[in-house]
């Protein structure tokens, strides 16, 4: 075995690229290389008429792992009247692979069987194994031109772009928008990424309306298959795209056309919403009940501690307890609206957001955190606020404890968001896809759930004489309650780290530390003298220089962290086309749409998708898992949330056959998903 | 601007396309009748087996998609168990480089046992029915509509072993459609080499 495998027809090698030797978080690819003898070719990932795409089976040390092949685009195979896609002369089939930490070897041993169909005008199924050493600690850039031709040859991904294709009169219209701008006006050749959906010899129509590019392809007319995303490349000269159309349709094409729906093999139940559509005042029902069960979540519990501590304060005087009690409904309220309106806008802009989408940028993190460890370092009695801020202002907040109560309900619905509750998801997806008034709407009963109780318990005449009076005993409580404030700041610097990695994570610890530093200083610094100047001058310059420092390693990491953290073991990366190709091969799937931020996630992941009978159902009925990262900001997940009827996370999805997509609930239980996977 | 060539190239892709999308029946629509010589020199048409069910069977002894299934005899059984159920099965070789006397032996070298083997060389029946691979199946009921149109089975592969684990998908259907139920899987991609016009 070696690394080049030649037959009649084909000279077949296993090449890699590796500029930084083969290690742990260091990009690497591997790749077949086929060199065809002129008139014969092998075929695409969608072989079309006929024909059977290359297959690569890999066998690689424990610590590696390979994902798919990333194509090049292919070319058009004509005989006529069919018409094949695949690559004809030389060809490299790049992939990418991942070296985990854990990998420690001198070098990376690498084994492939190859499967290829060569045809001219017979076919012939060809095989060979292959093997080849990667070293660690010496570059592999041996064959770096083939490679970057060959990954240069893959058509880029429009994420920014809204592709549609409606099913009209036998026939896929596609539009696609957010092409750049330099092909306007050029043709394109179109190739479709799924087999059986299109008639592929048939002639496409197309035409440029503006930005839009729009075109016409009839269906086969013995389509087998009714996806409701169908990736489609587009090949402009040289240079190739790829867009993923959200298909609809089916349902009306199947009642009008003469096939004879008999089959679920016409998959026309899955474009309906995996989520029976929800209702207005459905949706407000549950954003209250969200909102209230929201309470209970470890998110908003450390503010609720607060609020806890303001009431004692307030204990004797009513009106005052009240008015505070509005005061933080107000800023609950007003808040979610704001952060509704802010999502509402930035989808409205084309970006991809969800809900929680303000912790997927380390920014917000990095904030929060600070700001949590000021207050729990404030409630642990390292510094007094009155110190910490002008006289005039410090009794302003005295005054006002209306101001500080909302301030409170700000601080909450920030960071509410992370956690979801059972029925918010449904509400916040339906919400989303609704004209403004209806959405805010549901934001604002949301608020109005999370403000609920402490709303009630406030109005409550007889509260006053149950809550014990003032006393010393409140400066112990005060000092209990910063705990959990800095256990949120622990699960804050746990969530950066996931998005921008282990350095980032303690460079964030380092800022705090000198900001903590800093607080202390600033609530002791003597009132006089030449200390309180260079001392504070010096402490300040610290504290900035620290985040100063620390905010390179805060930019959000490639790819590496994000496949690195949660997958692994049984879970497998989610792409959409990893999906269709699971299912089409008859497999069962679950999908985890998860973020490290999401607290109900991370609760799930270790409870009921760790137990031991969901896990031995998962295994037992040959399921399929992938799990899908939001921790970061990513427009195919959030496309993806957004087709299933949800704008956050977390959502489960359970793929059977030709049937509708099922989602669980938000807290599933071990019943639930065993359930959904040995049910028929 | 598009160039006189490529308007020219589109107008032949039109055409020779339009042959095969528009003329194709789909699943659910009344089979097409044909008219096509047998290697016996007859005359075979679908409306002869009116009141049957007929498969049809696309093939050529090159291909090794179809070696897969009739060198582990497994098409030969579909086809028996069909016959034996009271279908009629029609092999057909599309193009012409098909010699009906080279088909003959083959058939009977395999033990092969259709009804009758079509020499389609016009290729006018395999666009009516939009064949596009060798193997390539359909089966029709007996009032004459298509009910299944696709592959043979569920493991698009050139490997004898993947039979044993396969889905038989035209022996599905027909037990399916023998028992006056719906067809569950009506229509599946096919895989196998080109038919060659």
């Amino acid at each position: 075995m070696g690394a080049v495998v030649q037959t009649e027809q084909v000279r077949a090698e296993l090449i890699a690229h590796a500029p930084e030797g083969a290690r742990p978080g260091k990009p690497m690819w591997l790749g077949l290389e086929l060199e065809h003898i002129p008139h014969w070719h092998t075929y695409w990932k969608n072989a079309g008429d006929s024909g059977l795409p290359t297959t690569l089976t890999w066998t690689l040390p424990a610590a590696v792992s390979a994902g798919d092949i990333d194509w090049p685009a292919p070319q058009r195979l004509p005989l006529p009247p069919l018409l094949n896609f695949g690559y004809e002369g030389t060809v490299v089939l790049p992939v990418p692979v991942t070296v985990n930490d854990a990998f420690d070897g001198e070098t990376l041993h690498v084994e492939l069987r190859a499967d290829w169909l060569v045809c001219q005008v017979e076919c012939i199924p060809q095989s060979g194994t292959f093997e080849l050493d990667v070293p660690r600690d010496r570059p592999t850039l041996t064959h770096s031109a083939d490679f970057e031709r060959a990954l240069a040859a893959r058509p880029v991904d429009v994420v920014k772009s809204t592709a549609v294709a409606i099913v009209n009169d036998g026939a896929l219209q596609f539009e696609v928008r957010g092409l750049p701008a330099s092909i306007r006006g050029r043709d394109a050749l179109v190739f479709p990424e799924l087999a059986g959906v299109v008639e592929n010899a048939a002639p496409v129509t197309q035409q440029w309306i503006g930005d839009n590019w729009q075109a016409r392809w009839p269906l086969s007319a013995q389509r087998s298959e009714s996806p409701i995303q169908l990736p489609i490349v587009l090949a402009f000269g040289d240079q190739a795209y790829r867009v993923v159309t959200r298909v609809s349709g089916w349902n009306a094409a199947a009642e009008a056309g003469n096939q004879e729906v008999t089959s679920s093999a016409v998959t026309v139940s899955d474009l309906a919403p995996a989520t029976a559509q929800v209702g207005l005042v459905t949706a407000l029902l549950f954003a209250l009940i969200g909102g209230v069960i929201l309470n209970l979540m470890p998110c908003v519990f450390p503010v609720l501690s607060l609020k806890v501590l303001a009431l004692t304060q307030h204990a004797g005087n009513r009106r005052d307890r009240w008015s505070s009690a509005l005061a933080y409904t107000a800023g609950v309220v007003l808040s979610f609206l704001a952060l509704a309106g802010l999502l509402i806008a930035a989808r409205a802009g084309g970006e991809q957001l969800g809900w929680g989408f303000q912790l997927q940028s380390p920014a917000t993190i990095v904030a929060l955190a600070a700001l949590f460890t000021l207050i729990g370092l404030n409630l642990a009695g390292l510094f007094e606020v009155g110190s910490f801020v002008p006289s005039s202002i410090a009794s302003l907040r005295a005054r006002d404890p209306t101001l500080d109560s909302f301030l409170t309900g700000v601080l909450a619905a920030a960071v509410a968001s992370p956690c979801t509750a059972p029925f918010m998801g449904a509400a916040l997806g339906a919400a989303l896809t609704w004209p403004i008034a209806q959405s805010l709407a549901v934001f604002a009963v949301l608020g109005l759930g999370v403000a609920a109780p402490y709303l009630l318990v406030s109005a409550v005449p007889a509260i006053g004489r149950w809550l014990p009076r003032p006393g010393r005993w409140m400066e112990t409580f005060r000092m209990v309650l910063a705990f959990p404030m800095f256990a949120t700041v622990v699960w804050l610097t746990w969530v950066l780290g996931q998005q921008v990695g282990i350095d980032g994570a303690a460079a964030l610890l380092l800022a705090l530390l000198a900001l903590a530093l800093g607080a202390w200083w600033w609530g002791r610094r003597p009132e006089t003298g030449a200390a309180r100047v260079w001392v504070s001058v010096g402490i300040a310059a610290l504290t900035v220089g620290a985040f100063a420092w620390a905010s390179p390693t805060w930019r959000v990491a490639a790819s590496e962290a994000r496949v690195a953290a949660g997958v692994g073991g049984i879970w497998q990366p989610w792409s959409p086309d990893r999906v269709s190709e699971l299912r089409a091969a008859g497999r069962k799937v679950f999908v985890d749409f998860t973020a490290a931020w999401c607290v109900t996630c991370q609760y799930n992941k270790r409870t009921t998708l760790a137990d031991t009978e969901v896990l031995e159902a998962f295994e037992a009925n040959k399921v399929a898992l992938l799990r899908a990262d939001w921790t970061s900001r990513d427009g195919v997940i959030a496309a993806e949330l957004e087709r299933l009827g949800r704008s956050g996370v977390p959502v489960y999805v359970f793929y059977h056959g030709a049937s509708a997509p099922r989602l669980l609930s938000e807290l599933p239980s071990v019943k639930e998903v065993r359930e959904a996977v040995t049910a028929n | 601007m598009k160039s006189p060539v490529s308007v020219l190239g589109a107008a032949a892709a039109l055409v020779l396309g339009a042959a095969l999308a528009h003329a194709s029946v789909s699943v659910g629509q009344p089979a097409p009748d044909f008219q096509v010589k047998d290697i016996n020199g007859k005359s075979q048409s679908l409306s002869a087996y009116k009141g049957k069910f007929v498969v049809l069977e696309w093939v050529n002894p090159e291909c090794p998609f179809v070696k897969k299934h009739y060198d582990s005899s497994n098409m030969q059984a579909t086809q028996k168990a069909a016959e034996a159920k009271g279908a009629v099965w029609l092999s057909v070789s599309t193009g012409s480089g098909g010699d009906a006397s080279e088909l003959a032996s083959w058939v009977k070298e395999k033990g092969a046992a259709p009804t009758a083997t079509l020499l389609d060389t016009d290729g006018k029946l395999g666009k009516a029915y939009g064949a596009r691979t060798t193997p390539h199946l359909y089966v029709i009921n007996p009032e004459g509509k298509l009910v299944y149109a696709g592959a043979i089975d569920n493991k698009p592969t050139a490997n004898k072993a993947d039979i044993k684990g396969a889905t038989n998908y035209v022996t599905a259907a027909l037990t399916e459609a023998m028992a006056g139920k719906p067809v569950t899987k009506a229509s599946s991609e096919p895989y196998g080499c080109s038919v060659k016009y």
